[in-house]
């Protein structure tokens, strides 16, 4: 397996356009909206660590939902699974490499996001606020990279590109990844704060805030991450059966 | 495992081993009580018309499908723990490739991943595709994309390959160069079963073949069996006048008759003894020709026979 792991992730760092998106792509967002000073209402927060949380955790989402729902429908599709499945790879062998070379592109895509914020917009956390940002987004990719499993193994050839965009651009809107959800509408907010993205980057934040996370947005990470790797794994068998 | 029964298994068991196995889709019988055995060193053609299951049939041999009854064996264990010891490499017809990737990188995978592997540039070099290692898989033509498929079913040493429709898309010389790559894996004692809609491959490579009809075995034994159970000889002859058409069809061992013009074709299951005959019925035929049947016309005559059974 590690081979195919090894190969998925050559793979992914030849796409240039993949890359852009899910590593360079983020700091330049960053850069676009984090030029205010201030603070952002009701968090004590300076608007470029407010805004730096989003961003990497908008990378992160970018690397681990884009490359791998549209790989997975197509490769279904074009019988690249089916070779699979005639060698001694386990089953679930494939959406694990997949899933791990999303992981290996995600790390890249926060870290960037921190040293351009460190850098160009003096954002300063205490080391262990730095290591703790990191490991709680990239393992928090996880319940993403479930998701785009799942859509890998929903949509059909044709219909997982749109589907994965509309996923991807109301995940991160709705979910305040690009604009503080404080500035949606009271009733939008009531929904927002219940999608998996707004739990996502508010681990982040509190985080940035010293504080312990809430147990609400665990608690909202722990239920979208069984219930897209339990979908995933249901259309997996699914797949399988009609091979 | 104990290795001594391990390879007492091994010689008791056929390569592969289909009990009574059926697959329906619908009300479509894909596959209906399918019972057959392959042996060690054998090279077996599967054949049949498009629809007759013999897609089916490779899929459920290699446990991408299950069946709804009856039992499937290769090498004694179920598919799958078949292909996770290593005895078993296939090519699927649409088998997909990765894309992005070098064919020399996707042939490296397919090693890593057999237990008994080949060295990666053996395999492209046995499958003739050295000089175009370093090209992306994505870019290659039918035919290349076939040969990296069967690299990719000739990574390790297994003992049993399976091919489906191996020379679709190759022209005529790219496919006998890749039967003269095939005979060599058989000639090393590996079993082979190759699934062909081009019959003259059939003819020319099998030891073997299995002629497949509505998801039944219509016929199994060597292509010259198979063309002798079709009615094996074609004789031709022309007679003057017209022609009495009742004394032909009453000649023995007759299979078909037809008359056009002053032209007499016949199919007979005994030439000789139907040549003698029609000398008997005091006619002088002229141009007389006796001639066997191709595979294909028996493979016609065998697979139209069974349909009219049915109809």
């Amino acid at each position: 397996m590690n081979s195919l792991i090894k190969l998925e992730l050559t793979r992914a760092l030849r796409n240039r356009k993949f890359l852009f998106f899910s590593v360079i792509y983020p700091s330049v967002i960053f850069l676009l909206v984090s030029n205010q000073t201030g603070k952002v209402d009701g968090t004590g927060l300076s608007v470029a660590s407010y805004v730096m949380v989003s961003m990497a955790s908008f990378g992160a989402l970018t690397a681990v939902l884009m490359g791998n729902s549209e790989r997975i429908a197509k490769e279904r599709e074009g019988g690249w699974v089916r070779q699979l499945r005639l060698t001694t790879l386990p089953g679930r062998g494939y959406v694990l490499a997949k899933t791990a070379s999303a992981a290996v592109v995600s790390l890249p895509s926060i870290v960037v996001v921190f040293l351009v914020a460190a850098a160009v917009r003096d954002v300063r956390l205490d080391a262990w606020q730095w290591f703790a940002l990191t490991g709680a987004i990239w393992a928090g990719s996880l319940v993403f990279a479930a998701l785009g499993v799942a859509i890998g193994y929903l949509a059909s050839g044709d219909a997982v590109r749109p589907i994965t965009m509309i996923t991807y651009f109301g995940l991160s809107i709705l979910g305040g990844l690009w604009m503080p959800s404080s500035t949606f509408p009271q009733w939008l907010q009531d929904i927002a704060k219940w999608l998996p993205t707004h739990a996502y980057a508010a681990l982040g934040r509190a985080i940035e805030q010293s504080q312990a996370p809430h147990a609400q947005d665990i608690a909202v990470l722990v239920a979208f991450f069984f219930l897209f790797a339990g979908g995933a794994a249901w259309l997996y068998r699914k797949d399988t059966l009609k091979a | 495992m104990d290795p001594m029964t391990t390879t007492a298994t091994a010689t008791a068991a056929p390569v592969v081993g289909f009990d009574q196995v059926s697959k329906t889709y619908g009300s479509v019988r894909a596959v209906d009580g399918l019972t057959l055995a392959l042996h060690p060193g054998e090279t077996v053609a599967l054949l049949g018309p498009n629809g007759a299951g013999k897609s089916t049939t490779l899929d459920l041999l290699l446990g991408l499908k299950n069946a709804d009854s009856g039992t499937v064996r290769v090498f004694g264990t179920s598919p799958r723990e078949a292909i996770v010891a290593g005895r078993v490499g296939a090519m699927l017809q649409s088998g997909g490739l990765m894309d992005e990737v070098t064919v020399a990188e996707l042939v490296k995978l397919a090693c890593d991943l057999h237990p008994k592997p080949y060295q990666a540039k053996d395999v492209l070099a046995r499958a003739g595709i050295s000089q175009i290692a370093d090209r992306k898989v994505n870019k290659l033509s039918g035919g290349q994309a076939q040969r990296v498929r069967f690299a990719l079913a000739t990574a390790g040493d297994s003992d049993l390959i399976v091919l489906d429709e191996p020379t679709t898309g190759m022209d005529v010389s790219a496919r006998q160069a890749f039967w003269a790559t095939m005979r060599e894996q058989a000639d090393q004692g590996r079993t082979v079963l190759f699934a062909t809609h081009y019959l003259e491959e059939a003819d020319a490579i099998a030891d073997r073949v299995l002629v497949l009809h509505r998801g039944r075995l219509l016929a199994d034994g060597t292509a010259a069996e198979i063309k002798a159970k079709a009615g094996a000889r074609r004789v031709s002859f022309d007679l003057e006048g017209p022609i009495d058409e009742a004394p032909i069809r009453a000649l023995p061992f007759l299979t078909s008759l037809d008359i056009s013009g002053q032209t007499v074709r016949i199919q007979s299951s005994d030439a000789d003894a139907t040549v003698h005959a029609l000398y008997g019925l005091g006619v002088y035929p002229r141009n007389l020709e006796v001639a066997g049947l191709g595979l294909e016309q028996a493979f016609v005559a065998i697979t139209a026979a069974e349909e009219a059974k049915q109809s």
